[in-house]
């Protein structure tokens, strides 16, 4: 690590003043990919601004057809929130999944879409279930957030202060671990909404994206067999030694019918979806 | 009941299923490993490394660092070579086929003129605190002129590749061979089916949880060496020392207690220890180095890194009549003290196999190429030449449309066989294949397999299944014997030295049961002391490695004791009143019917100096078994599940059935590793390695394996008096063929190359469209 100082925010207006008035500040909550960063010496930023404690930032709510998670809950909250169960349950489930019990007991949901990392989980269900992201200064409908590899609409010096979940009717999520490090080199989130399907795909590709097809041929009949004849287009997914594009694109798609398969049989769904 | 069937628990002292008594202390995180000693005044060092894989050193800028505060050294190849650190020990035959001369190549503890991997220590910084030697490091400014870099073996074989060291000519340092050629080729052509099959026993690195680590302190009275490092023995680390910095093995104090994980990597002296010495001296201070997990991804030894061709002659019976190997070892840019010499070795022993095979030959190619250097890896060849037998056998048997386990049997050498003198020279003293395997193939119902099969095609899966029937010779030891010292003192608490030592292979426990048992006294009161600095110069004996330490330390605890007894009958006749041949020992007491007195071997210890020194020389010993796997897979990810796992093996008499069935467990999922994921990458333009974090190397987790269904079959080694065979490698030795002979056999492939990843699984079955 490169020496830092270290700053704890008393307030989302701090931390928001603290971050404008340093260009080489960091936010830090869960620290889940920025630590090791900053172990590595890949990151030399001027301050860590804390802000893993804020109250303001902390929450979960259920209300008006709508599930309101603040930015800094962490993943071990939402995975066992009788709210978010009861609500969406699979997120609960989603956030159950992510990393392993210490990644899930620091790591937060506000970090996770601010980095935006293309193999979280959690971009995925933002983008599928249209969230807004309500940050200190104004709110953005997850499809104008996701901009692709580790971008995001957020500006410089905005903070993610919690995020919003319109309900649906049903949903699930569905991921392929990669082998080495768990993250997903799959994962659908799909989800039903009155007559809207939308599918999020996330690991894939070089950024979370929007199935179209499948969120078209679903619309029509939710049931994996709509899937079967399409095909995500494998030229602008991620290939690396670990897989190729076309296996990728293969994953997407079996994740897709897996998650949909689970929304056919909600009961036994809900059941898997609550440990 | 046969001999061999026989497996009597001979160890009753305190129960065959005692748990470990180290296991307290290191799952409490009171060990203390390398990391933990701390000494006065102590500096820190950081290694500036080689970011690319060749380039020759045009010059090094180190004028920056005094920017940092704290920074008191810096060290470059100028100090190596003025100091004559250039050259491990190298225990590789110095002459190879046709009476060629082998090359060993220099190894400078820092890089001189040329930088030959990604990793290669070129500077050292020494700072008062960590932090500043790691910013120091940042401000050194080395230019380089860089070099072609090969880090492909084949490649680097061929005419006109990148040579790495003008010494060894076509990256060649040695080839070498074992068996008769012409015999061999005579089979094959006269054969009335030959199998031929080349595999890649991949480059996989050992990640022990302990990181390497160092702590060098220098004495000025005696101009020598304290040292705190991981290691598989202190002995072998105090004579690498010695050979690495041309000094007398006595100018080193080797002080260790926990090693965290050993697997051959420990088994070399690397060259940051040996530069730390340069500052130690002339800093007058003790320096530390703990190194990073990227630095250990980089710069540990690695292991395997083979390419076996496979060549099998048959008979029109499905005899085989003849076995060559050719064999390509990738020893990465240097030389590693047990990287080439083990491999050829090990693979020489048992290059026939659990079969009799008439005629043998072995081709070896040691080859340098631009990657980090290789060494001994829990099994260091025996696990690569059985999964190049077993392989070659399984091909055979489905191209002859034969059950593998059929052509198996028609193949095995009868216990009445042995010992069996190989064709490559070897005595290979007992093993009872026909009977071990027909267990083993009756415990995991072979001959139902199609209908689990069945079942499985109807959930959408493939399955497959697949064994191994596997032998190999444990470490011979490269010290002339193993020696323990046994004492007692007045409280009648036993201690006993060892120089091998425990990375995790409890020792504590094990060694202690023999002692008990031969001494007729609780477990409890046996402590086993390990490399004590004071007493190992005194002491000869191997380290922990090869499988070896049961066999050899472990059976010389056994004749101590022995020892500690007679010793202590003559001690013991002059209280009790007459001649020591009157005197009876049993359960910590010598007795004595003539006089009707009694001594305990406190009382006796009390009064007078009760202790002995054992030893012995152990040969090589042959663990074998046969393993037998089903996986299912699902074609649509590739994802292979293990459906179930057997082993059946024979290591003679068990001291310890949970210390064995833990090495067991932990051998045959390191084999799982290396087969479903497990790859050292370097890329072939760049010579970067890929796979230099958990996030792209894939580390085996706990739920692959759900449970191993652990059986015995045992025959005894006459080698030693308790019948022992070596087994810490052997699980792992069996498990690579048998889990790709099983994914092999679902996906209806010939051979698949390691690892068996998902995505290498998937596109297997698209390519070959396999029915399910």
């Amino acid at each position: 690590m490169h020496t830092f100082s270290y700053v704890k925010a008393g307030s989302i207006k701090e931390a928001g003043d603290l971050l404008a008035a340093n260009s080489d500040a960091k936010l830090l909550a869960g620290g889940m990919t920025l630590i090791p960063t900053l172990k590595a010496r890949l990151a030399q930023p001027s301050h860590l601004i804390d802000i893993g404690g804020l109250p303001e930032l902390s929450g979960i709510d259920a209300k008006d057809g709508k599930l309101t998670i603040g930015a800094a809950t962490r993943h071990v909250e939402v995975s066992r929130s009788a709210v978010v169960k009861k609500a969406i349950p699979a997120l609960a489930y989603l956030a159950s999944q992510i990393g392993d019990p210490q990644v899930r007991n620091r790591g937060t949901i506000g970090g996770s879409l601010a980095n935006n990392d293309p193999a979280a989980d959690y971009p995925s269900a933002a983008l599928s279930l249209n969230a807004t992201i309500v940050t200190n200064k104004r709110e953005i409908a997850a499809d104008d957030y996701f901009q692709g590899l580790f971008s995001t609409a957020l500006d410089a010096g905005e903070m993610i202060v919690k995020i919003v979940f319109p309900v649906p009717a049903k949903a699930a999520y569905e991921k392929f671990p990669h082998p080495a490090s768990g993250y997903a080199m799959a994962g659908a989130f799909v989800s039903q909404s009155g007559k809207d399907v939308r599918v999020a795909i996330t690991g894939a590709g070089p950024g979370v994206f929007r199935w179209k097809d499948a969120e078209a041929a679903l619309g029509k009949k939710l049931a994996a067999a709509s899937v079967e004849g399409l095909s995500v287009d494998a030229a602008d997914l991620n290939e690396d030694m670990h897989g190729t594009k076309e296996y990728r694109a293969n994953l997407a798609k079996v994740m897709t019918k897996r998650a949909v398969a689970k929304l056919a049989a909600p009961a036994a769904a809900a059941k898997s979806k609550g440990k | 009941m046969d001999q061999h069937e026989h497996h009597s628990r001979l160890f009753k002292v305190g129960g065959a299923q005692v748990s470990r008594f180290e296991d307290m202390r290191l799952i409490t995180g009171n060990g203390k490993y390398s990391s933990d000693w701390n000494a006065p005044g102590q500096l820190h060092a950081c290694f500036l490394r080689s970011d690319r894989a060749h380039a020759r050193i045009v010059s090094i800028n180190f004028d920056k660092v005094g920017q940092i505060k704290g920074v008191v050294g810096v060290y470059t190849g100028a100090d190596a070579q003025a100091a004559g650190y250039l050259r491990p020990p190298s225990f590789l035959p110095p002459t190879g086929k046709g009476g060629m001369k082998a090359r060993v190549p220099e190894r400078p503890c820092l890089a001189i003129g040329k930088v030959r991997f990604v990793g290669d220590p070129v500077a050292m910084v020494i700072a008062e605190t960590h932090l500043a030697a790691l910013d120091a490091c940042d401000l050194i400014d080395v230019v380089y002129e860089d070099l072609p870099a090969v880090v492909d073996p084949e490649e680097a074989l061929k005419p006109g590749a990148p040579q790495l060291h003008d010494d060894v000519p076509g990256n060649c340092p040695v080839e070498a061979e074992s068996g008769v050629e012409a015999p061999v080729m005579e089979a094959i052509a006269k054969a009335a089916h030959v199998t031929k099959i080349t595999v890649d026993c991949t480059r996989v690195t050992a990640s022990p949880m302990e990181p390497r680590a160092a702590l060098i302190e220098y004495t000025a009275d005696t101009d020598s060496y304290v040292v705190h490092t991981p290691s598989q023995g202190v002995n072998m680390t105090r004579k690498q020392f010695a050979t690495y910095a041309n000094l007398g093995e006595d100018k080193f104090r080797v002080e260790i207690q926990d090693v965290g994980g050993g697997f051959g990597q420990r088994s070399t002296v690397y060259p940051e220890y040996v530069s730390m010495m340069m500052a130690a001296k002339a800093l007058q201070r003790p320096i530390k180095w703990v190194s990073t997990r990227t630095e250990s991804f980089l710069t540990d030894t690695h292991g395997r890194a083979n390419l076996i061709t496979a060549t099998l002659a048959l008979d029109k019976n499905a005899q085989f009549t003849g076995l060559r190997i050719d064999w390509i070892t990738d020893q990465g840019a240097y030389l590693s003290p047990t990287g080439p010499a083990g491999h050829i070795r090990n693979a020489t022993s048992c290059m026939n196999g659990v079969y009799n095979i008439p005629a043998l030959y072995g081709h070896f190619k040691v080859v340098l190429t631009n990657t980090g250097w290789v060494a001994a890896y829990r099994g260091a060849g025996r696990p690569d030449i059985a999964y190049a037998i077993e392989r070659v056998v399984d091909a055979a048997a489905l191209e002859l449309n034969m059950d593998p386990a059929d052509l198996r049997r028609r193949n095995y050498l009868a216990l009445s066989d042995y010992p069996y003198k190989s064709a490559t020279g070897s005595t290979i003293e007992i093993a009872d294949l026909p009977g071990l395997s027909a267990k083993a193939l009756a415990l995991a119902d072979w001959s139902g397999f199609e209908a689990r099969k069945a079942a499985s095609a109807r959930k959408g899966k493939l399955r497959g299944i697949g064994m191994s029937a596997v032998i190999e010779p444990t470490g011979a030891g490269s010290y002339p014997r193993d020696e323990i010292d046994i004492s007692v003192d007045g409280e009648g608490q036993v201690t006993v030295h060892t120089v091998a030592h425990s990375q995790g292979q409890g020792h504590e426990t094990s060694f202690a049961m023999v002692v008990a048992e031969a001494l007729g006294i609780a477990t409890e009161r046996v402590k086993i002391r390990q490399g004590d600095a004071d007493r190992a110069p005194h002491m000869v004996g191997n380290h922990t490695g090869g499988s070896r330490s049961m066999v050899g330390a472990g059976t010389v605890c056994h004749i101590a004791a022995n020892k500690l007894i007679d010793a202590g009958k003559s001690l013991a006749a002059e209280d009790l009143g007459v001649e020591p041949s009157q005197v009876s020992y049993g359960k910590g007491e010598f007795t004595s019917a003539h006089s009707k007195k009694k001594i305990t071997l406190a009382q006796l210890a009390a009064k007078k100096t009760l202790a002995a020194k054992g030893e012995g020389t152990f040969i090589s010993t042959f663990p074998n078994g046969c393993h037998i796997a089903e996986v299912e897979i699902d074609p649509e990810t590739g994802i292979t599940e293990i459906a179930s796992y057997l082993s059946v093996d024979d290591c003679g008499h068990v001291v310890s059935h949970t210390i064995v069935e833990g090495q067991m467990h932990g051998a045959v999922v390191q084999g799982l590793g290396q087969v479903f994921g497990e790859h050292i990458v370097y890329d072939k333009e760049s010579g970067q390695m890929l796979t230099g974090t958990f996030m792209d190397y894939i580390m085996p987790r706990a739920g692959k394996l759900k449970s191993i269904q652990m059986e015995e079959y045992t025959t005894l080694s006459k080698l030693g008096p308790l019948g022992i065979k070596g087994m810490g490698g052997s699980g792992c030795t069996a498990s690579l063929p048998a889990l790709v002979n099983a994914v092999v056999n679902a996906l209806g492939v010939r051979h698949l190359d390691m690892p068996l990843t998902p995505s290498k699984v998937w596109k297997t079955i698209q390519q070959t469209n396999v029915k399910h």
